[in-house]
């Protein structure tokens, strides 16, 4: 593929604890092309969440390099297309790189209309109005429409985690990171929002899932990463990791959850 | 022993109560923001992670050194500042704060001596405003820290995933939030900011316990002009406390299902 289909390009990615004792991330590479719909699998603690946090920098890489729009977005300058050196505005890339989490984290003290206007207005600077429009139809996309007056705590997991999502879709990111957005709702709810998931990645959105529903990452995902003990142990197409899976790490953790 | 003659003969002198009544809460008041936004300051300055020597130790993250470099790259000045201060303001008595620095700090400078609102003689209003603020302020600080550090961090990650800066997350999603968590603590330290204020009469502010002791003086007895106090203070107290509640409630429509 040509390089400029390449988003983010994660290169020789390093993250330790415990004063280096402890290895989250060891040595990945890996990139996300736009329309991508890569799926991260693997046991708990082989590194998969430290990975996509790390995409938007909420988690500090100790050592490596990750590019976006070929701007390595950890380290405080780089050089634009002029020759001219400039600071890398992290507020900016995160605006560009929407995040789900597992635990949803609306804000409680706002509505849910409040909820998803807010940083349309304050950081894009785009009227109370025309935000409030456009937070209108992506409530209605994902059937909450009648629940903008609504406070967080007064939705099921379900219904927040699409807010969550639709939150993230106000600011027009062109990747969107989810990190296990399915693992603390009823398993009568993971439906609900693996439909939206699965609508937004058919929309082109290039997506990061994080997950532990295999079924999603199978029907919806183009390429699926293992990870175990912080590297990346195995990748490839669905067809690939599920049904011909090669390193017995993955083999034995399929046998597991399958 | 009070008697209603001694309520009679001291409310002949309701007038300095009024005085004092103006005094205590201009005092309270300026007090009252004065002290929270140095508080403000000083629970930032506590929780910064502004480290200068941070670049002495660039293994892992700058969490490796140990020995003196490591202690020098880990040294947080804004937080030891802010820490000594708290500690020296909490473990020592108003009394004294504020005669070091009516009697010591302030005796060389020539305080404008004009009359606030007409009545508050304003080189003695200002030590007791500043004695007043810098101790609530050392209080304040630790609760408001407290109601910062109560928010869950992934509000933060939502909102600097949103694009938010650090201020916009403060003063969007943590602040609000945290204030509304340390309301009734905010509201017993407002309180007490009103009742210490009496403290200030020992440097001559003509608020309501100065009103008290003209009383004493002219008429020779005290008991009922220290109820009729009492009762001024409770006036003011009380509907403060009311207040703050009001808003705690409003603030809380998030919390009901």
């Amino acid at each position: 593929m040509a390089t400029s289909d390449k988003l983010i390009q994660v290169k020789n990615l390093k993250k330790y604890y415990n004063k280096g004792t402890l290895h989250a991330l060891d040595d990945v590479t890996v990139d996300v092309n736009k329309g991508d719909v890569m799926v991260v699998i693997g046991p708990s603690g082989s590194g998969k969440s430290t990975l996509l946090r790390s995409l938007n920098l909420l988690e500090i890489p100790t050592d490596g390099e990750i590019l976006f729009h070929n701007i390595d977005i950890t380290k405080k300058k780089f050089v634009n297309k002029h020759g001219k050196v400039e600071k890398v505005d992290i507020n900016l890339h995160r605006q560009k790189m929407g995040m789900v989490f597992q635990h949803f984290n609306l804000f409680p003290h706002k509505t849910i209309l409040d909820n998803m206007i807010l940083a349309p207005m304050k950081v894009l600077g785009v009227s109370k109005t025309e935000a409030t429009e456009k937070a209108m139809a992506l409530l209605k996309r994902v059937g909450l429409e009648d629940r903008a007056g609504a406070f967080p705590i007064q939705l099921s997991g379900g219904q927040k985690q699409r807010i969550a999502i639709v939150r993230a879709l106000m600011m027009e990111p062109e990747v969107m990171l989810f990190d296990e957005p399915t693992s603390a709702l009823d398993p009568e709810m993971v439906g609900e929002v693996l439909e939206v998931m699965k609508e937004l990645a058919l929309g082109g959105m290039t997506m990061v899932v994080v997950t532990h529903e295999m079924g999603f990452a199978r029907e919806v995902g183009n390429r699926v990463l293992f990870m175990a003990d912080g590297k990346l142990v195995e990748e490839g197409t669905p067809e690939e990791i599920f049904d011909h899976p090669k390193h017995p790490r993955l083999q034995d953790f399929l046998a597991k959850v399958l | 022993m009070l008697s209603i003659e001694g309520f009679q003969s001291a409310f002949k002198y309701i007038q300095l109560f009024k005085e004092g009544l103006v005094c205590t809460v201009s005092l309270s008041a300026f007090t009252v923001i004065l002290g929270f936004v140095l508080a403000l300051v000083l629970a930032l300055m506590r929780m910064a992670d502004l480290r200068p020597f941070r670049f002495l130790d660039n293994t892992q993250g700058g969490e490796g050194r140990t020995g003196f470099i490591g202690f020098l790259s880990r040294f947080r000045p804004l937080n030891l500042i802010a820490s000594v201060y708290i500690e020296v303001f909490r473990a020592t008595p108003l009394m004294v704060q504020l005669f070091i620095i009516y009697y010591v700090l302030l005796a060389g400078l020539d305080l404008p001596t004009f009359k606030l609102f007409g009545l508050i003689r304003f080189e003695r209003f200002i030590p007791g405003v500043i004695a007043l603020s810098l101790n609530s302020a050392a209080y304040l600080s630790e609760i408001i820290r407290s109601g910062i550090q109560s928010i869950d961090g992934g509000q933060t990650e939502a909102a600097r995933s949103l694009g938010m800066t650090q201020t916009q997350n403060m003063r969007y999603i943590v602040l609000p939030q945290a204030i509304k968590n340390i309301l009734p603590a905010i509201a017993n330290e407002f309180v007490t900011i009103i009742k210490e204020s009496a403290i200030c009469w020992t440097i001559g502010v003509q608020e309501i316990m100065s009103a008290v002791n003209s009383v004493k003086a002219a008429t020779f007895t005290i008991g009922e002009a220290l109820i009729i106090a009492a009762c001024i203070y409770f006036c003011l107290t009380f509907p403060t406390s009311k207040i703050i509640e009001y808003f705690e409630r409003k603030m809380s429509r998030g919390d009901k299902r």
